[in-house]
């Protein structure tokens, strides 16, 4: 998967001639996305965009799938298992690459130059989650449970806990990556993956309970599932609310540190907080 | 054994059945012949160990060959919490391995996550009666009433098998430990965990060497662990170890103390036609065997068995698919967790057939001379003594004959992860969950 991902060294990210192939080769996901990529490779008719959307929706299912059981992991007897945890890790980074290549491709053919800035509100709000977690690795693990406990809903716990540990990784690839490709993506995209964090949590410390997604990246979650996720906010807030007011200070060097490097690292950060989190055992 | 040809043609038909249930709630997690073939054990996901023993032959039924009974019960491990890290340690036992009989008891080693255990299993038959100061009863005498002196003489008893832990080999690993491998010398062992290897000598337990440490300074940088090891059958200085990411490492241990680096490195290139979302983690090896000769390795990732030429480092000499028509199913895999199981794979006698498990019962075979394999079902309804076991056949696509499964009504809870071949006869143990099934070879 990530092969064709890192072929656009000139910038876009794939031509047209090369949507057939690389959607192909996605077509090894489950039946439902199997229908629309094998009817557009024989039928061009199929609009891509609307392939790019099903495959869209296919990544995000499956990285919500692999925080679910990330978090089932941790719970069950004998703790984490590093070997289990990595492959759910490098699922994820997979799922995360295919739904941000086929975000790109649909944003491709939504529009051909992409305005100047088109945030995408819908990955702004978690990054709010982000600068906590990112202060709070695998501490944050030692504060989560209490609130945890006196959690109602089934899915924010798990979700909490995946957030903090996660959520740091996710962004940082992306952002990374986005530095391969040339600048034409990065007004339209980078705007939406590479938040000022600090300028996102002081505007939008209210609308944290839009925010409590599990991986971040991800839009809003179905409306079924909403209902479990407000608390997430409420328990970060809880928790991180001190390393809150410290996140927006040190936000800001982040982004330039991580702008001054040129190439994405190979092995993931997404496996480096999850790994941390393992190590903090 | 020996003669591939006499076999081929029977290895097909394993009508002697025996059949064995361990209590409904454990688990079978792993089972394991001893050298001799006399002696099988298998591990539970309760810390059990249950041993059982080959009948002898009796003169009055020549031809019944000796059936498998319970020999010995015991619990191997316990659950344990590590408070440091408020985490539990299962008891479930991931590995047995024999050791050689040098004496009269029998010895194993048998591993839950994070501790092994020296097991010395023994009969007693025989109990010491006519004690001077004890009565019958074990009470101490009064001494004014004895009288008389007396010699203990043994007399003979109804047999007793006892287990004792001779050595408890512990806090070595902060991972899991995955493996456990006997070395050629009998002297010494190792045990391999997710980044580290270590040896172990079985007088000393308070020690061990580490040989391999693929832990990287940051852990943000762990691309792989280590999945299983194993050493070579003759040479004490050889072992292999697999990974996550399909590799195996061949190390020698009198290079250098720390085998970090290895002597070969097995891996094939990816097929690009097979590249998939979900190829990197059905390319994690989950068991590697040497061959009985030591000429070969056989790994076993989630769809193929490979057998491997310890001289040849850039291929397989063979591959084997064991269920491809699962490759189109990884999704849905994946959501059941079922991308995740650990198969083993094993030799039998010869190394010329290699058997392996699957979903829904069955076990495969290949010989890997005649290139003809074998589905077989562990079930109750195949079972019964003497039962001829029929091939079964997955259809994938079209018509579906009339004996065949189709895939999407394979029972994906029903899986043969764990099987065992006797060293040297076609008797063949398959764990199906929690029920262990022993068939047996036609008499000639």
């Amino acid at each position: 998967m990530s092969s064709w991902v890192q072929k656009g060294s000139s910038g876009r990210l794939l031509g047209r001639a090369y949507d057939l192939t690389a959607l192909r080769e996605l077509a090894r996901l489950p039946q439902s996305t199997n229908r629309y990529l094998f009817r557009a490779a024989q039928s061009p008719c199929i609009p891509y965009r609307r392939v790019a959307m099903e495959v869209q929706k296919e990544a995000q299912r499956i990285m919500t799938l692999s925080v679910w059981k990330m978090y089932h992991s941790r719970m069950q007897r004998g703790g984490l298992r590093l070997h289990r945890s990595l492959q759910l890790s490098l699922i994820m980074r997979s799922a995360r690459e295919l739904y941000l290549s086929a975000k790109v491709e649909a944003l491709d053919l939504e529009a051909p130059s992409p305005p100047a800035r088109c945030p995408d509100p819908r990955l702004h709000p978690p990054r709010e989650v982000e600068v906590p977690a990112a202060c709070v690795p695998p501490d944050g693990e030692q504060p989560l449970p209490e609130p945890m406990d006196t959690q109602e809903e089934e899915e924010a716990p798990p979700r909490a806990a995946e957030t903090e540990t996660l959520v740091r990784c996710s962004p940082r690839p992306a952002r990374v990556c986005r530095k391969r490709r040339s600048s034409s993506l990065s007004d339209g995209v980078d705007a939406g993956l590479v938040p000022s964090k600090k300028a996102r949590l002081e505007e939008q410390e209210e609308a944290k309970d839009s925010s409590s997604e599990v991986p971040d990246c991800l839009p809003p979650p179905p409306a079924q599932a909403e209902g479990a996720f407000p608390n997430l906010a409420r328990v970060l807030q809880r928790s991180f609310s001190g390393l809150l007011s410290r996140g927006p200070a040190a936000s800001p060097t982040a982004p330039p540190a991580r702008d001054a490097k040129p190439a994405c690292r190979p092995a993931d950060p997404m496996l480096s907080v999850l790994v941390r989190a393992v190590v903090a055992f | 054994m020996g003669q591939a040809g006499a076999f081929t043609t029977s290895f097909l038909e394993f009508p002697r059945v025996s059949f064995y249930s361990v209590l409904p709630a454990d688990i079978i997690s792993t089972v394991e012949f001893n050298h001799t073939g006399e002696l099988l054990a298998t591990g539970d996901k309760g810390g059990r160990v249950v041993i059982f023993q080959r009948e002898q032959e009796s003169k009055n039924q020549v031809h019944r060959r000796g059936e498998y009974n319970v020999y010995s019960t015991f619990q191997s491990h316990e659950p344990e919490f590590d408070y440091l890290k408020s985490l539990e340690i299962e008891e479930k036992i991931n590995k047995i391995r024999w050791l050689p009989q040098q004496n009269a008891a029998y010895f194993l080693l048998s591993t839950n996550d994070k501790t092994v255990k020296l097991w010395k299993v023994s009969e007693r038959d025989k109990r010491p009666e006519g004690y001077n100061l004890k009565d019958e009863e074990g009470r101490l005498r009064d001494p004014a009433t004895i009288t008389t002196l007396r010699v203990p003489v043994l007399r003979p008893m109804d047999l007793m098998v006892e287990a004792t832990p001779r050595r408890v080999f512990a806090n070595a690993h902060t991972y899991h430990i995955n493996s456990i491998s006997v070395n050629s010398d009998y002297e010494t062992y190792m045990s391999a965990d997710d980044l580290r290897i270590n040896l172990w000598n079985f007088e000393i337990t308070n020690q061990s060497f580490n040989i391999v440490d693929i832990k990287p300074a940051n852990m943000e940088e762990l691309t792989e662990v280590i999945t299983a090891a194993e050493f070579h059958p003759h040479h004490c200085n050889t072992f292999v170890y697999s990974s996550s990411k399909g590799t195996i490492r061949l190390c020698d241990m009198r290079a250098s103390a720390l085998c970090d680096r290895h002597t070969k490195f097995f891996e094939e290139p990816e097929d690009p036609s097979n590249r998939s979302f979900f190829s990197e983690i059905i390319s994690s090896i989950s068991d590697v065997k040497f061959s009985h000769s030591g000429r070969y390795i056989m790994t076993r990732d989630y769809l193929t068995v490979k057998v491997w030429d310890l001289n040849m480092e850039n291929r397989p000499i063979e591959t084997y698919q064991v269920h491809d028509y699962l490759r189109s199913k990884l999704c849905s895999l994946y959501e059941n967790d079922c991308i995740f199981d650990k198969f083993e794979c094993v030799w039998n006698g010869s190394d010329s057939v290699i058997m392996t498990g699957s979903y829904n019962n069955f076990f495969r075979m290949f010989d890997r001379n005649t290139k003809r394999d074998v589905t077989l079902e562990a079930s109750r309804e195949n079972s019964k003594p003497r039962a001829i076991l029929k091939p079964r056949k997955v259809c994938v696509g079209g018509k579906r004959r009339k004996d065949e499964i189709s895939v999407d009504s394979l029972d994906f809870s029903k899986k043969i992860l764990h099987t065992a071949w006797h060293p040297s006869e076609n008797i063949i143990a398959v764990a199906a969950t929690n029920n262990l099934y022993i068939f047996q070879d036609k008499v000639n």
